[in-house]
């Protein structure tokens, strides 16, 4: 009876492991789909699976041939990662001095300001959207990389997950080095942030793919090839050629678009499982 | 640090009021400068302009009290994006949510792997929607692989994104596609939470698994529920890059969400005033929904 049962339980647990493996195989094939369709001969991307020969020519398409499509691909990928990281430096320091003074000091309109924050994160962003792109004009900051970084500086939900790490510090560790007469820029660069590893990798890496997958506002302020990042420009590249020729170089542009953050994730894919749980239930 | 011998009574808080005053101040002066400039005062004047008729590049503006609200409201697009969203909503919610909560739970059962798995799941949160939007668009072409795969085996094609009356739930599909491992991570966390000994009680008690599952393990994930429920709502109005990449908006604008409306009539037709007044419905109506959604489901959970 008993081993009856066992066998039973092992084939459910054989069974959940065939689902799940079935399972993510197939919500791979997207990935595997583009990347192989970016290697392909063009004439074989949609009649084969298995190419019968793999070749780079839409890598050079995009890249040395991108400049004869008047667009420049490779200029692209260092603007997205210019302005991907100069936004998410910013959200970073922001988030963490904020967070600092929120979660650890005492002063006059604390709440105030840590409920305007919570507000912050639940307000529908749309609202911005069209003010903030004419605040931009105003300034003379459409088709600059200022403009489009000016949007993303700051983030209300880095600086409440900020705040919220910070108090769970023990208050010892910090009145100590106060005692020996450090300032509390120093208490918060030497001690604070060195034992926030997990939450200040977090808020970088999550915060480093949204700005680098954002679309809609670099799109509005971006309108010249040469400042527009990767997915601006491969939205443009895909609406002027949307055809089957051109079909091997977009898969390359996804791909280059996809894999610097698939290999950020697999590396740090810890934090990513921790924060995402820690947003999604507190957020 | 040697100093520290003989320990003094500690008051380690900043000598004066004033002076903690200051420091906070100080540390949170970036955050307060930059969210006057970039998020009130674009809030106030988004207002100002709904009420205005602008077309941005002419300096001239004039007020028109509620002309463009009134002309948003009457404006068939308008409503055929809210049904549109509707659409989405009423497909993506319960979709995302079962799929979610079963990988939840199968997650929950594993021991070996479970990192790969979840990594593998969560891959496709990692991806720019741009970037999936365009694979898409070819994998569920009239001749892409998706549309081969059926016609092998059940002689059967789809027309994913031509037919007006599907396209908007093949959008919904890839998005339940990109979302499922970060809301099953979220079930997987809540269910972990869920102390044992309350199967074990029920099953004392005679519970079956069917009973066990609607009696403690749903309720007790109420607050998964409604997140997920809440950013589900929350996204179903933000829906703009699947269908600028890959419908834009059509067929018949079966596929034309709010956020892809305003940006038509903002950045296409530069109706500043139009736009703004749409987004601000828009903004209205999402908040409306997502607390009602929060009131229809968010209940007090105590686990002790």
């Amino acid at each position: 009876m008993r081993n009856h049962r066992r066998l039973l339980g092992n084939i459910g647990q054989a069974l959940i492991y065939l689902v799940l493996t079935v399972g993510v195989c197939f919500w791979l094939i997207p990935f595997a789909w583009m990347f192989l369709a970016s290697l392909k001969p063009t004439a074989e991307i949609f009649t084969r699976l298995w190419p019968t020969r793999f070749t780079l020519e839409h890598y050079e398409l995009i890249f040395r041939g991108g400049t004869a499509l008047r667009r420049p691909f490779l200029r692209s990928v260092f603007n997205s990662f210019s302005v991907a990281a100069t936004e998410t430096a910013a959200i970073v320091a922001i988030g963490a001095l904020t967070g600092y003074a929120l979660g650890r000091l005492e002063f006059k309109g604390r709440d105030l300001l840590y409920n305007t924050i919570l507000y912050q994160m639940i307000f529908p962003g749309i609202l911005f959207l069209i003010p903030t792109f004419l605040l931009v004009m105003r300034l003379g900051l459409v088709n600059t990389y200022l403009g489009m970084v000016v949007r993303f500086l700051a983030d209300a939900t880095a600086v409440f997950l900020f705040a919220q790490f910070f108090r769970t510090i023990p208050r010892d560790l910090t009145d100590a080095a106060r005692v020996d007469g450090a300032g509390e820029l120093t208490i918060l660069w030497r001690i604070v942030i060195p034992l926030s590893g997990s939450v200040t990798a977090f808020v970088a890496l999550f915060n480093f793919q949204a700005r680098w997958n954002e679309f809609l506002w670099n799109l509005i302020v971006a309108r010249k090839y040469e400042l527009m990042t990767l997915p601006v420009l491969l939205a443009s590249f895909t609406h002027e050629y949307g055809g089957g020729q051109y079909a091997g170089a977009r898969m390359a542009g996804a791909t280059v678009l996809t894999l610097p953050m698939l290999i950020l994730f697999v590396l740090a894919r810890r934090y990513f499982e921790e924060g995402v749980v820690t947003t999604g239930l507190k957020g | 640090m040697t100093a520290k011998a003989e320990p003094p009574a500690l008051e380690v808080r900043p000598a004066s009021k004033s002076a903690s005053n200051r420091i906070g101040y100080l540390l949170v002066s970036p955050y307060v400068v930059y969210n006057v400039v970039l998020w009130f005062y674009p809030f106030v004047w988004g207002f100002i302009i709904a009420f205005q008729k602008w077309n941005i590049i002419s300096p001239e503006r004039e007020f028109v009290l509620f002309d463009n609200f009134v002309a948003a409201l009457t404006n068939t697009q308008f409503w055929n994006a809210l049904s549109v969203t509707f659409k989405f909503w009423a497909f993506f919610l319960p979709t995302v949510t079962i799929a979610s909560l079963v990988l939840g739970m199968l997650l929950q059962r594993v021991n070996h792997f479970r990192g790969l798995f979840i990594a593998g799941y969560l891959a496709s949160y990692s991806m720019a929607g741009v970037a999936y939007s365009v694979v898409f668009a070819l994998l569920f072409s009239g001749n892409g692989l998706i549309n081969k795969w059926l016609w092998q085996m059940f002689h059967v094609r789809i027309p994913w994104f031509s037919d007006p009356r599907i396209a908007i739930f093949s959008i919904g599909l890839l998005v339940v596609w990109k979302f499922i491992g970060y809301y099953g991570l979220i079930f997987l966390s809540g269910l972990q939470a869920i102390p044992r000994e309350l199967y074990e009680a029920a099953a004392m008690d005679g519970a079956n698994g069917w009973t066990r599952f609607w009696r403690v393990t749903v309720p007790l994930l109420n607050p998964c529920f409604t997140v997920i429920f809440v950013f589900a709502t929350i996204l179903a109005f933000g829906i703009f890059t699947e269908p600028f990449m890959i419908t834009g908006g059509g067929p018949l604008g079966s596929t034309q969400t709010f956020k892809l409306l305003i940006y038509q009539k903002t950045f296409e037709n530069l109706e500043a005033g139009y736009g703004s007044a749409m987004a601000i419905l828009m903004a209205a109506l999402s908040f409306g929904a997502t607390s009602l959604v929060r009131k229809a489901i968010e209940r007090e959970v105590v686990l002790s």
